[in-house]
């Protein structure tokens, strides 16, 4: 007969294989490299009737498995299913907002594809007609990177009569749009949207737009410093202490972090072209 | 009127799917006096636990009347006056001795407060005592035998009936059984039990029903079965020599260093009796050997055959 | 309610509250919905929304679990024991005996959920959720649907074994959350025979997922009086239809 201590012994050596041999596996399997996951990814109807209930859950899951996924910079070509995967979370809980916000701004910086996230946007506008930041969010955009301006006219019209919009989307023609370019006015904007935030929600996602200015200025800045160091020095600063001096900085982005610098090639980033607030 | 009656009940099953009917019950006629120990004499399968089952309505005849103080069987108000006791009972095991009397109690619509003092009685009664807090699933099957007594007396019933109470107890067990049976008849109440023991049936009943493939034999009070069935009597006698005693009754055997006479009828008791006197033999005994119930319950089963 | 029905009630919520596997259920209950702050953490967003979604169905699914398993044994085990023939052969009519059962899961059932909601709404009060009153709603909505599925678990165990009675009970369970679809099948169907089935069915068989306003709760969305009114309504009469059917076929039953 095995003396008892014997087996706990083989027990714990088993499970000491065990995970052994997981790290192994893992290490020669990607798992998120698996996109054939999302091909056979079930419709959103099909979904929400295969969640029995629980389909607030599957919404949130596929979300976290989303973000995940999209924010893993090394694996190529994953935004393949960039637009079926968003669709089907929506589908299933249309009136969840994150995937929205979240999604169109992944489509717009990361996979650079605009039309789909104006797509996507205008679903979270039919959806949640009582909501303005998604037709806001979608004008923008049309202007910002698709520069159309009547286009991003007609969405700031569509956010301003919703309820409870804030008072300057209703001054927003054209002449206002090219104002808003103007990074200074947009920063006020966005000011007075997160200090008269109705929920949590709609305060972040002035922060973020908040945080995106504030960057582009903060880096102009830096860039116009950076050129005029290595003008007079010949090279590029080592750091951006380099640069002191009287109005030197700022070096800290809105949420404190430095400001990332590249000495080899003397630029200058945010650390994250998009941060979203962690409670 | 009686405390239980019972006419021409019939009762078959039908096996699972199968067309084919079992019947059991043939039309059992049987009757029970108030305030009588009744015994329900049977062999396994018989038919004693189904008759029971039937009159308790856990079975539902095919046929038949059943009235219980008069009034018919069906219905859960006819069992406000019964107490019953299954063969092998079992209780949660996760009730205490006295939590289930309790619970036994509020099924009879009785308060806790009314029957505070009665299930302590009883529990005494039984022989339970310090024992009440014991989770069931610790008792032996003499403690849960006991326990099933008292579960069945705690609404102080008029009628009460026992399947197999015997069954499983040791000889202190079942003593104590019989006189507390006895005692309830005292207090006036019906008693009606079943068993195969026919020991502990001669010692207490009054009247007894013989049940065989699923119809009764024989009824009546013990004493007339038996007196009708005194088979013959015995003149046990010593210090007597064989050879006289040839002559006066060829019939003997020796036992014991006695010698045992068989006479056929009474009639000729006091001529045997006189002669062995006068040979200076000595009387031991003069018996009647009955038929016991046992004989006549195998002569019953001989004649089934 | 007479004694006896109070007695059956008691005994029976007295043998959930003495067995293991209960409290063990409603303890990983707890656990998991304890554990939705740590899912929570993996979201961009609303992760308060996440800890509300995960925990609510953690304790959806542990109460569903702990519906089901009580109740398919609830009748089986008396006769399988025998001890319904102490109860059966004394003045308690058969309709007592199944609505005693009830009752009593329905007590087991309640402290089940109290229990687990309790917990969880102190924790999404500590965690800044805020005092929403929607989550008591959505726990009665919980509690009128574990009702149902404890009334379907008891007429399966009324007649059959354990084992289908679990088959039926959770079959009806999944089906009763995708009932909502059945609609859009009418709209399909050309066949009037199938057309008139498919709508008999919808009717048949139990809707469990107006019981499930999840999203109103978490998402903030607007809650209609009148189908909270209607939801009520339709589980007491669902419920009512149950028991009597449940009386009906144990009626008929004998115990050799």
């Amino acid at each position: 007969m095995i003396p008892g201590r014997l087996l706990a012994v083989i027990s714990l050596c088993g499970l000491l294989l065990a995970a052994g041999m997981q790290n192994r596996y893992d290490s020669r399997v990607d798992y998120f490299a698996e996109r054939s996951a999302f091909v056979s990814l079930p419709s959103g109807k099909a979904l929400k009737v295969l969640s029995f209930g629980y389909h607030n859950l599957a919404a949130d899951m596929l979300f976290i498995w989303a973000i995940q996924f999209y924010s893993t910079p090394y694996l190529t070509n994953r935004f393949d299913f960039l637009e079926r995967v968003f669709d089907t979370i929506s589908d299933i809980s249309p009136r969840y907002r994150d995937p929205y916000i979240i999604g169109a701004l992944i489509m717009v910086y990361e996979a650079g594809d605009v039309a789909m996230a104006l797509r996507l946007l205008e679903k979270g506008s039919r959806h949640n007609p009582d909501e303005w930041f998604f037709d806001n969010d979608a004008g923008y955009y049309s202007y910002k990177f698709l520069k159309d301006v009547d286009k991003a006219e007609t969405y700031y019209k569509r956010a301003a009569a919703k309820p409870g919009a804030p008072a300057f989307l209703k001054r927003m023609n054209a002449h206002m749009v090219y104002l808003s370019e103007d990074p200074k006015v947009a920063y006020g904007m966005w000011l007075d949207i997160y200090n008269n935030a109705r929920d949590p929600f709609e305060k972040d996602m002035a922060f973020n737009h908040l945080y995106q200015i504030r960057a582009e200025i903060d880096l102009a800045q830096l860039k116009e410093r950076i050129a005029l160091f290595r003008e007079r020095s010949g090279r590029w600063p080592t750091s951006l202490a380099e640069l002191a001096g009287p109005g030197a900085g700022p070096f800290r982005d809105l949420k404190g972090n430095e400001y990332i610098y590249d000495a080899e090639k003397g630029a200058v980033t945010a650390a994250k072209v998009f941060q979203w607030k962690r409670r | 009127m009686k405390a239980l009656e019972i006419k021409g009940l019939k009762k078959s099953f039908r096996s699972n799917f199968l067309i084919k009917k079992y019947r059991i019950l043939k039309g059992i006629d049987l009757d029970v006096e108030k305030g009588e120990i009744y015994g329900f004499l049977g062999p396994n399968g018989a038919g004693k636990t189904t008759t029971i089952k039937c009159v308790l309505g856990l079975l539902f005849p095919d046929q038949g009347e059943i009235l219980i103080d008069g009034k018919p069987a069906a219905g859960a108000g006819a069992r406000s006056r019964i107490g019953f006791l299954p063969e092998n009972p079992y209780f949660y095991d996760y009730l205490t001795a006295r939590e289930l009397l309790f619970f036994s109690a509020s099924l009879f619509n009785l308060p806790a407060a009314a029957v505070h003092d009665r299930i302590a009685a009883l529990i005494h009664q039984v022989g339970l005592s310090g024992h009440e807090d014991l989770k069931l699933r610790k008792f032996s099957k003499g403690m849960i035998q006991r326990l099933g007594l008292a579960q069945a007396l705690v609404h102080d019933p008029d009628l009460l009936i026992l399947d197999e109470p015997f069954s499983g107890l040791d000889p202190i067990g079942r003593k104590d059984l019989r006189t507390m049976i006895l005692t309830l008849r005292e207090q006036g109440k019906t008693i009606f039990f079943s068993s195969h023991i026919l020991q502990d049936m001669e010692m207490m009943v009054d009247r007894v029903g013989i049940i065989l493939n699923g119809s009764i034999r024989r009824q009546g009070r013990l004493s007339e079965l038996i007196s009708r069935s005194t088979q013959y009597y015995e003149v046990v006698c010593a210090h007597i020599s064989e050879p006289v005693l040839t002559t006066i009754q060829a019939n003997f055997a020796c036992r014991d260093g006695q010698y045992v006479i068989t006479l056929a009828s009474d009639a000729d008791i006091n001529q045997v009796v006189e002669s062995i006197i006068h040979n200076d033999g000595r009387i031991v005994s003069v018996n009647p050997v009955k038929m016991t119930l046992e004989d006549i319950f195998f002569n019953e089963m001989r004649d089934n055959q | 309610m007479t004694m006896s029905m109070k007695g059956i009630a008691c005994n029976t919520f007295r043998e959930s509250a003495r067995n293991k596997m209960f409290y063990l259920l409603v303890f990983f209950g707890i656990l998991f919905a304890l554990s939705s702050k740590l899912i929570s953490f993996l979201t961009l967003g609303d992760a308060m929304k996440v800890l509300k979604d995960t925990g609510l169905a953690a304790i959806n699914f542990f109460c569903v679990l702990i519906a089901v398993f009580t109740g398919i044994n609830l009748v089986y085990k008396e006769i399988e024991k025998k001890t319904i023939f102490n109860i059966l052969s004394k003045p308690v009519s058969r309709d007592q005996f199944i609505v005693g059962k009830f009752l009593g899961l329905a007590l087991t059932m309640l402290t089940a959920l109290a229990a687990m909601a309790g917990i969880f709404f102190v924790f999404v009060w500590i965690r800044g959720g805020g005092v929403d009153l929607k989550i008591i709603l959505y726990f009665l909505m919980l509690f009128l649907e574990l009702l149902v599925i404890v009334a379907i678990s008891l007429l399966f165990s009324s007649f059959t074994t354990p084992i289908l009675s679990f088959i039926f009970t959770v079959s009806l369970y999944l089906i009763g959350h995708v009932m909502w679809t059945f609609n859009e099948f009418k709209a399909i169907l050309r066949v009037p025979f199938w057309k008139y089935f498919s709508q008999g069915l919808y009717y048949l068989l139990p809707n469990l997922d107006k019981f499930n306003i999840k999203n109103e709760v978490v998402l903030g969305t607007a809650i209609n009086p009148w189908t909270t009114l209607f939801s009520v309504l339709y589980a007491l009469a669902y419920i009512l239809a149950l028991l009597a059917l449940t009386i009906l076929i144990f009626r008929k039953r004998e115990f050799q």
